[in-house]
């Protein structure tokens, strides 16, 4: 019963619901009360999915924020790879518009293979969108953590975030 | 009852994933210092609360599956396919009167966690 239960949440808070939000209609109606629209906030969905099918190396990344079902904008994401017991910081670089950031994480000659790491600063997002959250927050920085195995491929990173859970996978 | 619980499911067969170890750290200053380690039974569940409910203080609490293992253990899993091995969750205690279930699932390539019940 409890793994019935627990399988029914995760797909409807995050599984499916991002899916829909990902590959689904492109005009999707912003709610009311939603994330205003207003700088680097998530505004109406306007924008068809992107394939990237077809590109050469690289790490992209695509945050939503399943809590508003909007894109993840502004959210600010620290890039580092592992270096011994460390984690080595590459770069950080905050989602645009439609929670993508504005360049791939790593293209070309600087996509090594490696262990990384993406901190997403999911705290600081839904704080500065206004939302009630708990003090320390549940999730504050999420770390997010994946192998690249294979320099000539492309690796998607697609995120499902909430104030109280999130998701990631490798993508296309 | 309050403290921390946690559940480990491999959504890529659809059982639970047995045998996972599991560190339970807490930030101490600084540093993540190790409270407890324990490994999955058969039903994906740590035999005790990985933090019972008397060691439950607010702060930061890190936990890391070993899923890498468990993974390169199961039958059928191609190494190059495991894409996510190691996944750490960081979450808050925020009220130590309540109780903090973070189930995750995982497959090879996929990760997710919660705040549970």
């Amino acid at each position: 019963m409890d793994r019935i239960a627990l399988t029914r949440r995760s797909l409807g808070g995050l599984g499916l619901g991002g899916a829909v939000a990902v590959a689904g209609t492109p005009s999707q109606a912003q709610p009311s009360g939603a994330a205003p629209a207003s700088g680097t906030q998530p505004g109406p969905l306007a924008a068809a999915p992107t394939s990237q099918a077809g590109l050469g190396p690289r790490l992209t990344l695509h945050a939503i924020d399943n809590a508003h079902g909007t894109p993840g904008a502004g959210l600010v994401c620290d890039l580092s790879i592992r270096e011994g017991e460390l984690y080595r910081p590459i770069k950080t670089v905050t989602t645009t518009a439609n929670g993508r950031p504005a360049e791939p994480l790593l293209v070309d000659d600087a996509l090594k293979p490696g262990r990384y790491e993406v901190l997403l600063h999911v705290g600081a997002y839904f704080a500065a969108l206004g939302v009630a959250l708990p003090s320390p927050n549940f999730l504050d920085r999420v770390p997010i953590r994946f192998q690249i195995r294979d320099p000539r491929q492309r690796y998607h990173l697609p995120v499902l975030f909430t104030p109280w859970g999130y998701s990631y996978y490798r993508g296309s | 009852m309050a403290g921390i619980s946690t559940h480990v499911l491999d959504t890529d067969r659809g059982r639970p994933a047995a045998g996972v170890r599991i560190e339970l750290s807490v930030l101490d200053g600084e540093r993540w210092r190790l409270v407890r380690s324990a490994v999955t039974n058969a039903d994906g569940r740590t035999d005790a609360p990985i933090l019972p409910a008397d060691e439950a203080r607010t702060g930061q609490y890190e936990l890391v599956f070993h899923v890498g293992d468990y993974f390169r253990q199961r039958p059928g899993t191609a190494e190059a396919d495991i894409f996510i091995d190691d996944p750490v969750v960081r979450f808050a205690i925020f009220d130590a009167r309540q109780h903090y279930h973070v189930p995750m699932l995982c497959a090879p390539a996929s990760f997710t966690t919660y705040r549970g019940s």
